[in-house]
């Protein structure tokens, strides 16, 4: 099999799609340069470049910077160095390429090992522990910028500053969707700061493949859906009767006009949106789980429930079809959730919030086979420094961290890459975010160099002109 | 031996450098490679032809490892590798790992045996057999700028003679003629002329941006005036709206918003300054050159008035408008992006010209070498954007006042004769001071003073030996004036770090007051916090060690505070943001209730004595002294109020400064910040020659310069691109249709004369935007109908040759508007600051103001602008997208907005009892759709108003709601 989702559809209805993504019916006037890219990289990029590992994306993303030294890469140099003095260069914006003394600080929780593969994992995360058989971490990571925005927006769309499209967004571009009825690149509860909306925007590519936000941080997941998509005034009956009305009146206005493709379209447009009305709603609504389901979520549980919800509602989007989803433990401060400068014995509360949900969602995709094409995205902007700030914190950490990847290809039970021996650096096999960028399209079949999007004059892509993919790391 | 004689075999080469390829000469028999293939090449091969060799492509830095000459050339930053000299290896300097801009390889540093391996073989020559032809340097060819400038958008336009046509009734202006001649060409006819009722439709939302009434349109159906369709051109292009609506247009270029966003999103709380001018420029028909020269340099500018100030002022807010990340902690990268973003914004936006492709290498596809981007960038370099800062902030500058407010200078005079007041006042203040200063002994007495004793001293005293230190004090002597052996100071370093503490082990627990030693004097620091730890908590305060103490000249009162016994209680000071050096001598703790004998043995106040009267003088010079200081203080608190008062009163705008010294940048190669090329000479495009050569002098940033060159007649793209964008927005299609890009990759003009001929009328008419736009809508090209013409369809299918009107869809602000003025909602108040949000966070979008007055957010849309493709204000957007999506669908459907308006509507609709269902019908389609119902609509409306199930009321917003929906309400005829 060539292409993973070719035999599902006709090659035309394909190509439709492709051009489009989320209900869009035409696109009559692309943005001026990209009319002719549009034509040229959606239709080169009719199938994916080489044989795909994944067929969507699940991102969780842990904004603010979770601690590695204190989770997931375990250091017993920095066990045995606490207390002691440690110099390094600042590189924040006060002490810029300065010397500073600082002091090393020992993980606060106990690192224990795991599974097969004896991975050692903290106390903050036993349920994700009883998975790592199933993980495949990148010990190396590090990254553009310090401060949470510009990091934050490097991470989702590879650029501190310059306005670029959102990863989910070249993916959607890339691959379109498999489903008509849904948004390709759906973000639940995104954070309003730190970059906000342009952490899920199209930018320069066409509106279709712009990300759709279901409700905001701060909101309950239970209320996060898709805009407009109920009408608060009308029951069903009614708003069929009314749509009955508008479209007879369309086709008696389109009646009195040249033909014109697009007038067609928007007639579609309200069909489409009928549907989308009873299909969207039919995939959130989570009471057709069963009890055991949501438990394993901790669902129903006070302190998880809500990322529960997100983590549920990811699995049933990546199941309905939808190209990336997006899940963020976050809120809309300067200093988002996981940011512990003062305090880090807090890092257990949003471990506890947020543990046990993903942990479910990683058995309920191996239990449904869905974790063979689904890859599972975990990570922070940043990870955290392995020397004090203050009596109880500790600062941003770009140069070294870690996240985790699982499925959709990527080597069960593995670990890549690593820190210096107290965790600060990377050294070993590093993996700077662009490198992580242009792995995860190789994994949905995309070639980094080839999905390009001409734009003022240029030809764009996600990872610039930086990037390699890590096939170590591949099953 | 072998060493010695390739490195000096090497030199020689170098130093003669005869044209004989290194290559071949070193290829000599006497070469040893043992070294190389034994350690080198599989290093190289291990590490970097991953991306460094032939197989791998053009990479980033343009270096190829996997041949000799590959690192001979070396990549974009020059060769990597100089035999002999590791030092000043680029390679050496990379894998060493020490500069954060250089290391390699990316994926973590060589072993020490790797690196050390590396620099032998340097050292030793770096004697290399692989021949390989991968040395292919992407350098691309050098521009030829004669050859470029044959391409039409950098040749002068020149007027062209109208073209003659076999239709010579059709057309009314020579523009007609261009656009006729074409369609004749291709045996092509124009469509025929719209309808008056289409028409006034048309003029409404393309000059003004919103419908005509049912009222407006009768009368200019029936008005059989020849001048008819002038009168109502002039009267729209005279209407305020026509700022509102076209000034809307510029913004979308300008890349407008009221917010930073990116990752601290900052709040630009006065960019609506710069929105009302660009609405006033529109409405006074400023001319376009002066328009872009404001923008551009407005700070620069000479002026008349202060009204001409303030205006030049906030059009050069252009510059900072910006999506900046301001919170990037790297300074010198965010500058380089703020000028980057600046180039790019002028670039597109006044030349039709992606100049920003050059940052990082020639423009692949326009003749704009990377020295090019360089000479501007050293223009805007020199041109102060930021305040640095943690988070950066843009520059906002005063603007001078202009009315004569009463109350503003009622406030100023009151404020100035307060001033004067608390100056006069601190004046004798300082004259008391002396006075008591000379006439009050204890100076004389402090002078011949010695050291004191601990065991002399009442109380409990601590003295600095027994005082608890972090950080290292040094003892000193120096002034005789203190307790014990001598004191302690912290030598005026490593500030906040150092403090010393003095623990007192007190036999009784009861009220004490502490008393501080020090001797002052000027050098010292003026505020030392000193922590005071007491029974009942702690007291932070500060002291001024330049003011001498009060007992003796050397014990100060702290204060009085209850102690428990033993050693619980202390006094800490520190040298936190200390202004001089701080001293720490000893800390009296005295029971307020003294054994009488002591009190005798020890007087406190050693004051020598003096007579009565002098005593009462004294006395009285130190009350007067106090009252005044009162004085001063509550006149000081009034100042400040009244000063912030004053405050309110000034306006700021943004806007940008000259650096205080300009200079030409380095060129950056790859655009990377640290990567310093040679220094390029400020300037222009050099593919755009002008006659006079544009001179930067020393002292200038080059902005003023640059205005001039952009608005130069001898600039071939400045002209062509407004008028071009203004024909876009006439026709819905430029007449070079990539608006924003005049370059090799955009499009061909469909009519190069007409444009040509257009842009030097314009430039001949003193740029005048507003009689080019009555020009061509008052021509029979834009008055053509929308028309299917099978015949035309297949020869022309993009109507490139104007043979038909184009349909529009309406914009999102003209749907937005047309809904709220039919409701009856619209406000329409113009100007004025309208967003005062502290977070874009939730913000509601409420306002009933036209829609170019609704905040643009860059992290928050309105519903209805996200859907109806509002331009990303991010980015410069000469030609919006009009895309067709279910959203928009949705939001029709099921937004509370359309069904608000559609409510509102119809309760306006009923409020006239009288009328009937019919009459009704018609004024709703006139309102909605500017027509009658057709026999068609009126039989599917009917069926659906004889449903009495809901009230009439309920059927009415419902048929509004559908007609607000329906296709005819969105796409425009």
């Amino acid at each position: 099999m060539e292409n993973f989702y070719q035999p599902a559809t006709s090659r035309r209805s394909m190509l439709q799609q492709l051009a489009c993504g989320f209900g869009s019916v035409a696109l009559a006037g692309l943005c001026q340069d990209s009319m002719q890219a549009a034509k040229q990289s959606t239709l080169n990029i009719k199938k994916t470049h080489h044989q795909p590992r994944a067929k969507r994306i699940i991102f969780i993303f842990m904004q603010g910077g979770p601690s590695h030294v204190d989770s997931f890469d375990y250091k017993p140099k920095l066990v045995a160095g606490d207390g002691k003095s440690y110099e390094t260069v600042g590189v924040r914006s006060g002490d810029f390429g300065k010397l500073k003394k600082l002091m090393l600080v020992k993980p606060l929780w106990k690192f224990r090992q795991y599974g097969k593969s004896g991975h050692w994992v903290s106390d903050l995360f036993p349920h994700i522990a009883k998975h790592v058989d199933d993980l495949c971490f990148l010990h190396g990571l590090h990254t553009n910028g310090v401060a949470h925005g510009p990091t934050t927006l490097f991470m989702h769309t590879g650029a501190t500053n310059l306005i670029r499209p959102s990863v989910g967004a070249w993916v959607n571009y890339g691959l379109g969707s498999e489903n008509n009825n849904l948004p390709g690149f759906i973000t639940i509860c995104p954070s309003a700061a730190n970059g906000g909306p342009r952490n899920y925007s199209n930018a320069f590519l066409p509106e279709a493949y712009q990300g759709t936000a279901l409700g905001e941080a701060g909101l309950p997941a239970v209320k996060a859906t898709i805009r407009h998509i109920r009408n608060q005034k009308l029951n069903a009956k009614q708003q069929r009767r009314q749509l009955d009305l508008l479209q007879k009146i369309n086709q008696a206005q389109m009646a009195q006009t040249e033909k014109n493709q697009t007038l067609e379209s928007v007639i579609q447009s309200f069909e489409l949106a009928y549907r989308m009305q009873a299909a969207a709603p039919k995939v959130m609504n989570l009471a057709n789980e069963s009890k055991a389901t949501l438990k394993s979520y901790g669902i129903g549980e006070k302190s998880t429930n809500d990322f529960g919800r997100q983590c549920l509602m990811a699995r049933r989007f990546s199941e309905a079809g939808v190209r990336y989803v997006q899940i963020t433990y976050g809120d809309n401060g300067s200093n988002p959730k996981w940011d512990q400068h003062s305090n880090m014995p807090k890092h257990a509360d949003h471990a506890k919030a947020t543990d046990k949900p993903v942990a479910g969602l990683l058995a309920d995709l191996k239990a449904r086979g869905l974790l063979e094409d689904t890859l599972v995205w975990w990570g922070g902007e940043f990870g955290r420094t392995p020397f004090g700030q203050g009596k109880t914190g500790r600062d941003h950490n770009p140069l070294g961290f870690t996240m985790f990847l699982a499925g959709g290809g990527t080597k069960p039970g593995f670990s890549y890459g690593e820190t210096d021996e107290i965790g600060h650096k990377a050294i070993m096999n590093k993996v700077h975010m662009h490198d992580l960028h242009a792995t995860l399209l190789h994994l949905m079949g995309i070639d980094h160099k080839k999905l390009t999007y001409r734009f003022a004059g240029r030809d764009f892509r996600l990872t610039d002109v930086h990037g390699r993919v890590i096939r170590d790391i591949m099953a | 031996m072998k060493i010695t004689f390739h490195f000096l075999f090497l030199l020689t080469l170098s130093a003669l450098a005869f044209g004989v390829d290194h290559c071949v000469a070193a290829e000599g028999p006497a070469k040893d490679y043992t070294f190389f293939e034994k350690k080198i090449r599989p290093l190289l091969v291990k590490h970097c032809y991953e991306c460094h060799s032939a197989s791998a492509g053009e990479n980033e830095g343009g270096l190829y490892l996997d041949s000799r000459q590959g690192w001979k050339t070396g990549g974009d930053s020059g060769p990597s590798i100089v035999p002999g000299k590791p030092k000043q290896s680029l390679l050496i300097k990379a894998i060493g790992y020490k500069d954060p801009d250089l290391q390699m390889p990316p994926d973590g540093k060589l072993s020490a045996v790797e690196i050390k391996a590396l620099k032998k073989w340097i050292i030793g020559g770096a004697s290399d057999p692989r021949k390989g032809k991968s040395a292919k340097h992407n350098k691309s060819p050098k521009i030829d700028l004669v050859k470029a400038r044959q391409f039409w958008s950098f040749q002068k336009p020149k007027k062209h003679k109208a073209p003659k046509v076999a239709n010579t009734k059709w057309a009314k202006d020579d523009l007609d003629r261009f656009i006729l001649a074409r369609l004749e060409a291709k045996g092509l006819q124009p469509a025929p002329q719209v309808s008056r009722e289409k028409l006034i439709r048309r003029l409404y939302f393309d000059l003004i941006g919103l419908p005509p009434t049912r009222k407006q349109i009768a009368f200019f159906v029936n008005n059989k005036h020849p001048l008819a369709v002038e009168r109502l051109v002039d009267r729209l292009l005279a209407s305020k709206q026509f700022g509102e609506r076209w000034g809307r247009h510029w913004l979308d270029v300008a890349r407008f918003a009221e917010t930073s966003g990116g990752g601290r999103s900052l709040i630009f709380k006065n960019a609506w300054r710069y929105r009302d001018y660009v609405i006033d420029a529109f409405n006074n028909d400023k001319p376009y050159n002066e328009f872009v020269q404001q923008q551009i340099c407005g700070d620069l500018l000479p002026f008349n008035s202060p009204e001409q100030r303030r205006e030049q002022i906030i059009a050069s807010g252009f510059l900072s408008l910006g999506p900046t990340n301001y919170e990037l902690q790297d300074k010198e990268t965010l500058r380089v992006e703020v000028v980057d973003e600046q180039i790019d914004t002028i670039g597109r936006t006044f030349l039709g010209m992606t100049i920003g492709c050059a940052r990082c290498h020639d423009h692949k596809f326009d003749p704009i070498p990377t020295k090019d981007y360089y000479a501007l960038a050293g223009i805007l370099g020199s041109t102060k954007s930021l305040v640095r800062g943690n988070v950066s902030k843009f520059i906002e500058r005063q603007l001078p006042r202009i009315k004569n407010n009463v109350e503003y200078d009622k406030l100023v005079q009151s404020t100035d004769a307060l001033k004067k007041q608390v100056q006069e006042h601190k004046q004798r203040k300082l004259q008391l001071a002396q006075i008591i200063k000379k006439r009050s002994p204890n100076i004389a007495v402090a002078k011949k003073d010695k050291p004191r004793a601990v065991a002399q001293l009442p109380g409990v005293v601590v003295d600095d030996v027994h005082s608890e230190r972090k950080g290292t004090w040094y003892h000193s002597t120096f002034s005789p004036n203190h307790v014990g052996k001598g004191y302690l100071h912290d030598k005026k370093e490593k500030l906040g770090s150092k403090s010393i503490t003095f623990r007192p082990n007190l036999t009784k627990a009861g009220q004490y007051e502490v008393f501080i030693a020090y001797n002052a004097a000027p050098s010292r620091a003026s505020k030392v916090p000193v922590t005071i730890l007491h029974a009942q908590g702690e007291k932070k305060l500060y002291l001024n060690q330049r003011r001498p103490p009060q007992n003796d000249q050397l014990f100060y009162s702290l204060g009085q505070y209850r102690f428990d016994k033993g050693t619980k209680g202390s006094v800490t000071l520190s040298n936190k943001a200390a202004d001089g050096y701080v001293i720490a001598d000893a800390v009296q703790f005295l029971p307020i209730e003294l054994p009488k004998k002591i009190k005798k043995k020890q007087p406190l106040n050693r004051t020598i004595k003096l007579s009565t009267a002098a005593k009462k003088q004294l006395s009285q010079t130190r009350t007067e002294l106090a009252k005044l200081s009162n004085k001063i203080k509550q006149l000081e608190k009034v100042l400040k109020k009244q000063q912030s008062r004053l405050k309110g009163f000034t306006e700021k705008a943004m806007s940008v400064q000259e650096e205080t010294k300009p200079s030409d940048w380095h060129l950056l190669i790859r655009g990377v910040v640290r990567n310093r090329g040679p220094l390029v000479p400020r300037g222009f495009l050099s593919v755009v020659e002008t006659t006079n050569q544009i001179k930067i002098p020393k002292n200038e940033s080059g902005r003023r310069q640059l205005a001039t060159w952009l608005t130069s007649r001898e600039n071939p793209l400045p002209s062509r691109v407004i008028v071009n964008r203004l024909w876009h927005h006439l026709f819905g299609k430029g007449l070079v249709p990539t608006t924003d890009n005049f370059g090799a990759t955009g499009q061909q003009p469909s009519h190069p004369k007409l444009l040509d001929t257009l842009a030097v009328d314009f430039m001949n008419d003193h740029w005048s935007m507003k009689r080019l736009i009555r020009r061509i809508v008052l021509s029979k090209s834009y008055q053509m109908s929308v028309i299917d013409n099978s015949r035309a369809k297949l020869l022309d299918p993009q109507n490139h040759l104007i043979w038909s009107r184009n349909r529009r869809r309406l914009e999102a602000e003209v749907i937005r508007d047309s809904m709220l003025l039919i409701s009856g909602q619209l406000d329409q108040t113009a100007g004025g600051s309208t967003y005062r949000g502290k977070s874009e966070y939730g913000y509601q979008f409420n306002s009933r103001r036209r829609s170019v007055y609704v905040p643009v957010l860059r992290n928050a849309r309105h519903d209805l602008f996200s859907v109806f493709d509002f331009p990303n204000p991010n980015l410069v957007v000469g030609h919006r997208t009009t895309s067709v999506v279910s959203t928009q669908a949705l939001y029709f459907m099921n937004s509370p907005f359309v069904q608000q308006q559609s409510n509102q509507a119809a309760k306006e609709l009923l409020k006239n009892n009288n009328q009937s269902n019919q009459a009704r019908l018609v004024r709703v389609y006139f309102e909605v759709l500017g027509r009658k119902p057709s026999s068609v609509e009126k039989k599917i409306i009917a069926e659906y108003l004889s449903d009495q199930s809901i009230s009439a009321e309920q059927r009415w917003t419902q048929i509004y709601h559908v007609l607000f929906a329906s296709i005819d309400f969105r796409y425009v005829n």
